[in-house]
């Protein structure tokens, strides 16, 4: 059996009364790209809180590295190297782009490492250090959107959680966020997706789960699931339809 | 009249500094917890007996006192978070905080009447009369030791906020607090240090009062009914506009008691924070500062 990253395994997670997820289980190997792909409010963000502790599973197992993690704090999270790039990107919009770079080394593992981080997050994104002392506020989508990754790489993370990286930026962007994403899976980070894009998300994905309404409903090859009729049916219905 | 002026004017600044400062540790608390401390005012109060005590048994100055309130501040800052804020800082609901920040309001307050009597008290020391004329105009000592101790103290909270890497975690999760918790910054930290700094902000207020007015135990909640006022001017959240809130509070205050009959400062005061709460809820100047 391969190297599982991380290892789900019967999750039940509930927001009040309402049951945000039925028995969930999936496996990320290391070295891999996974997208969780599905409708929204299917549950997918709230895999991701969950794994990050933001939000407590009630039942089942989280292991990372073999670990369970399900009653770890946050802090615990990152530290262990589990790093979750929120939707919407999050960033501290008033504190300059180093700043929010800095916040991003903040635990104590990732400190002594600041400027080796530095450098790679600079490397991979020139812009961000030519705008380094202005505020993230002031940047446009797709940077943002970088810095955010950036942000999130700063902490040296095993694995780093993507909530919908492409949502709200231009076609082309989309494009160069996505190729990213393969640059960085190919440094060696594992890469945990959610995506609305499913067409590009099932592309680059070595593995995905479907989501629906709290529940995986289908699992398989990234390329496999892009060439399902009901796949296609369901998701990229649209898209099917434009290209004819 | 031209001879007066002045002298307002100065009354102003040396005024206006001490609801600032408090204004500022009020707006820390608020932008981490989200939580506004109205006990603020009665720890203010608290810190100024402290001073008294002090000076009256054990001879201290009250400035040289610092050295000891200070630290009793830091102590008594994270103790409160810890042992009380800590389970409610962690819920939605944030009316559980400031229910118990009211009911720490009382208590003190409380404690204040049995350990020193409801009677007004003062720190007078042998400087309490001095007065310098630069220019002709009356500036006494222990006021300008009040803008001194402001002035000091403000610039440690924003060299604090702005070159240290809990500081800035704590300009973040005003900000942000989820995002901040991503980062794998523990949240109960960063406010509990917001938090602390609020406290020890309030002992400074506290030990500059104690030198310029004279204070009993019920004057905690007008303080810290004006130190809101100053928050809202400056905008609430907004740490730099508070100090400024503080200072345009005083030029209101001292201006209103200078050309409105005696009687109406306070309602001139409690006029201008409503109006600012319709017409510009984000404060006078937030909104230009936070582009700046």
């Amino acid at each position: 059996m391969a190297n599982q990253l991380l290892e789900i395994k019967g999750i039940n997670v509930f927001y009040g009364d309402i049951q945000a997820l039925w028995d969930v289980s999936l496996q990320v190997e290391e070295g891999t790209i996974v997208a969780l792909v599905g409708a929204n409010g299917a549950g997918k963000t709230t895999l991701l809180k969950t794994v990050s502790g933001l939000v407590r599973s009630s039942s089942g197992e989280i292991l990372f590295m073999g670990r369970d993690i399900s009653g770890l704090s946050t802090k615990q999270i990152v530290d262990l190297g589990i790093t979750q790039v929120p939707e919407g990107r999050r960033l501290f919009p008033s504190l300059t782009v180093l700043e929010n770079l800095r916040l991003g080394a903040y635990i104590p593992r990732a400190r002594p490492s600041f400027a080796t981080s530095l450098e790679r997050v600079y490397s991979l994104f020139p812009v961000l250090k030519n705008r380094r002392e202005q505020k993230a506020g002031t940047l446009s989508g797709g940077e943002q959107q970088m810095l955010a990754i950036g942000r999130a790489l700063m902490a040296q993370p095993k694995i780093i959680m993507l909530d919908e990286p492409s949502l709200g930026l231009s076609p082309i962007l989309v494009k160069t966020i996505f190729q990213l994403i393969g640059a960085l899976n190919e440094q060696k980070t594992t890469i945990l997706l959610v995506e609305q894009n499913i067409n590009q998300a099932l592309k680059i994905a070595h593995q995905a789960y479907v989501f629906k309404t709290g529940r995986v409903v289908m699992t398989g090859k990234g390329a496999d699931l892009l060439k399902d009729e009901e796949v296609r049916k369901a998701y990229i219905g649209e898209r099917v339809r434009k290209t004819k | 009249m031209i001879g007066v002026l002045p002298q307002v004017v100065v009354n102003v600044i040396l005024f206006g500094t001490m609801y600032g400062i408090a204004a500022v540790g009020l707006s820390l608390i608020f932008g981490t917890m989200r939580l506004i401390f109205l006990a603020q005012g009665t720890m203010i109060v608290l810190f100024a007996y402290l001073c008294f005590w002090f000076f009256t048994l054990l001879g201290l100055d009250p400035y040289l006192s610092l050295v000891l309130v200070v630290p009793i501040a830091a102590l008594i800052g994270m103790g409160f978070y810890y042992g009380i804020f800590k389970e409610a800082a962690a819920l939605e609901d944030k009316n559980v905080s400031l229910l118990l920040a009211v009911g720490i309001m009382y208590l003190v307050e409380n404690l204040m009447l049995v350990l020193w009597t409801p009677n007004p008290r003062s720190v007078v020391t042998e400087y309490t009369g001095l007065v310098f004329r630069p220019f002709g105009i009356p500036i006494t000592f222990t006021r300008l030791m009040a803008l001194v101790l402001a002035v000091i103290s403000a610039g440690a909270v924003f060299l604090f906020l702005k070159k240290t890497l809990i500081g800035t975690a704590v300009r973040a999760a005003s900000e942000d607090m989820t995002s901040t918790t991503l980062m794998g910054i523990n949240p109960n930290w960063v406010n509990a240090v917001a938090f602390t700094i609020g406290i020890i902000l309030a002992a400074v207020a506290g030990v500059a009062m104690s030198t310029v007015y004279s204070f009993d135990p019920n004057y905690g909640f007008v303080f810290a009914i004006k130190a809101l006022i100053a928050l809202t001017l400056g905008g609430i959240g907004n740490v730099y506009g508070a100090l400024l809130g503080g200072l345009l509070l005083g030029v209101i205050e001292s201006s209103a008691a200078f050309y409105i009959p005696g009687g109406w400062t306070e309602a001139v005061s409690y006029g201008v924070f409503l109006l600012v709460l319709i017409f510009r809820p984000y404060g006078l100047f937030g909104g230009s500062i936070k582009k700046a």
